[in-house]
């Protein structure tokens, strides 16, 4: 049986239906309409302990349901959800010890007082041992470089250093799993290192089982080898990036500096772009393989630097968005 | 317990991050309320008594509910802002924590800034009962004890219930001012000064009349009845659907999501 498995679960949401104008705001007052809307739909995958699952998908696209049905929060219209044993909706109390949860977007902290208040605070509303909460807090400030910041007032921290309290403030009691929702939005670049290598390491170290949705790709490529991605509600892709990644991975974006000028032309160049010191060109390698694309070049023209670059994972998503039209 | 505690002196803390609102808002609470204060003491000034209360008899029933209403805004202010933590989505936060539901509301918030409400509630209450001539016996000592636990649990069922209702709407919170503030101005007063059907409504529907007025008259010598001393307690059942309802609305929200 697999640490976590999800059969075929969706989510109805009967919501208001909404249209401009006071007129129609006063209609509604009186008479309400709804529509049902389906917000996650027949959605199934296993995870393994220790795995680092990213779950991707467009604004909309049922993430944060499924990571309000896999935290306990929302019970399932339907299907059923199995972690560790548990099924979060029904033994909520007992399920939520096993689990540590950070949304970007929201702060678990005390706004006004000192994160270290806030981890006291979670220290016994977790019941965790004297000797436990000790080790735990430490080892966290020590490995996020908290020390200078956990007794300030959690509204003076930057965001980035808020995201490091909110981490280490879900993983006091030492849950298995860890669910990360957006974790890193608006951070800068270093904090999004420090954030992810973290992240990195403690699935290493304690087989934690990590959660993450993001829109920032650079996360997936650091943190997870298996992503699911999930448009309008449904499950489209579900397997490893470098898989995902090769299947759209022909086109090689190839900068040549020369002081020459090229033409060439032949089957599998989709684009030519000048740029101030040579070339910019996107091939499809499949219909041209990059060697000899570049010694059909050099025939033309004395080059002076090469780069090559693999598609973008962002374009890579975009595409595969509108390939499902999501 | 250990865990409320915790969180009042956490809130506390919080609260004293902002000293010149504090002490700022804390003024201003005192002057609203001697503005009710006064307003009972110019109705008196005309009238010697309201259907056969004096001025201190009904100080007392004033002050009670005031003490009540002042402790459940004080600790209880989680239950009563509760469509605070919906509309902000901190309560989904709440359903990630191993602890019952309702402590983790209490534990949500405290507001300090309500305590001269208590305070002088407490200030009323020793006046009225200096003033009043009781013949005091043991049984009498209980009563106002019944009396004053009833007023915390009639207000903390209050919010409860108004706090069930945010799970079916955030909007529309008018209607529980009808059961607190409403109820809680009637509620100053003996009931029995009103109309018959108000009496029944604050007996049966919002069951004041336990906390304040049946237990009054055998406080101040009208009734010898001991069920009246001991009516207060009824107030204690009325929490039972109060907690009944949170449950059923906290079902539908896992449900239906915000």
């Amino acid at each position: 049986m697999s640490f976590i498995e999800v059969n075929n679960i969706s989510k109805t949401f009967k919501v208001q239906k909404r249209s401009g104008g006071l007129k129609n705001a006063i209609k509604a007052f009186f008479k309400r309409e709804y529509k049902y809307v389906n917000a996650v739909q027949n959605v199934s995958f296993k995870v393994k302990k220790g795995e680092i699952v990213g779950y991707i998908g467009p604004n909309g696209a049922g993430k944060s349901t499924t990571i309000k049905m896999l935290s306990g929060i929302l019970t399932p219209t339907s299907g059923k959800i199995k972690v560790d044993g548990f099924i979060p909706y029904e033994q909520r109390e007992k399920y939520v010890r096993n689990i540590g949860v950070v949304f970007g977007q929201r702060s678990q902290l005390w706004w006004d007082i000192p994160a270290m208040d806030s981890f006291e605070l979670l220290k016994d509303i977790y019941d965790i041992p004297d000797e436990v909460y000790e080790e735990n807090k430490n080892s966290l400030i020590r490995k996020l470089n908290l020390e200078e910041i956990v007794n300030v007032p959690v509204r003076q921290l930057s965001l980035g250093q808020r995201m490091r309290c909110e981490i280490a403030a879900s993983l006091l009691h030492s849950p298995k799993i860890l669910f990360l929702d957006e974790p890193t939005i608006g951070l800068d670049a270093t904090s999004k290192k420090i954030v992810r290598d973290f992240i990195k390491k403690l699935n290493n170290e304690k087989k934690i089982t990590v959660i993450l949705t993001t829109h920032d790709m650079s996360d997936i490529e650091a943190l997870a080898k298996r992503i699911i991605l999930i448009g309008k509600g449904k499950v489209l892709y579900d397997g490893s990036l470098k898989k995902l990644k090769n299947l759209y991975d022909n086109n090689k974006y190839i900068t040549i500096s020369t002081k020459y000028k090229i033409n060439i032309k032949h089957k599998g160049i989709i684009s030519k772009e000048k740029v101030h010191d040579g070339y910019k060109f996107i091939i499809d390698s499949k219909l041209i393989n990059i060697s000899d694309f570049l010694s059909k070049v050099s025939k033309s023209a004395e080059i002076d630097d090469v780069e090559i670059e693999n598609e973008n994972i962002d374009n890579i998503i975009v595409k595969l968005y509108e390939e499902y039209e999501i | 317990m250990k865990l409320y505690i915790k969180s009042l002196k956490l809130h506390l803390k919080s609260m004293l991050e902002y000293k010149a609102s504090f002490i700022i808002s804390f003024l201003s609470q005192i002057l609203v309320f001697f503005s009710y204060y006064f307003i009972i003491l110019a109705l008196f000034d005309k009238f010697d008594n309201i259907k056969g209360f004096t001025l201190y008899e009904v100080l007392l029933c004033f002050s009670i509910i005031q003490f009540g209403y002042a402790f459940c805004e004080t600790f209880a202010r989680g239950v009563d802002q509760f469509d605070n933590l919906i509309i902000r989505g901190d309560f989904d936060r709440l359903l990630l924590r191993p602890k019952p539901l309702i402590l983790q509301v209490l534990c949500s918030d405290a507001d300090y800034i309500k305590l001269s409400r208590l305070i002088q509630a407490i200030i009323v209450m020793v006046i009225a009962l200096l003033k009043l001539n009781i013949s005091w016996n043991l049984l009498k000592v209980f009563t106002l004890i019944f009396m004053i636990l009833s007023s915390i649990v009639i207000f903390f069922g209050i919010f409860l219930l108004a706090a069930s209702y945010c799970f079916i709407t955030v909007q529309g919170l008018e209607v529980r001012n009808v059961f607190t503030d409403g109820g809680k101005h009637m509620a100053q007063y003996p009931i029995g000064i009103f109309k018959k059907g108000i009496v029944y409504f604050f007996t049966f529907v919002i069951p004041y009349a336990f906390v304040n007025y049946y237990p009054l008259l055998y406080f101040i010598g009208k009734e010898n009845n001991l069920i009246y001393a001991f009516s207060p307690l009824l107030t204690f059942i009325y929490l039972i659907p109060c907690f009944l309802i949170f449950k059923l609305g906290l079902k539908r929200y896992s449900s239906v999501g915000s």
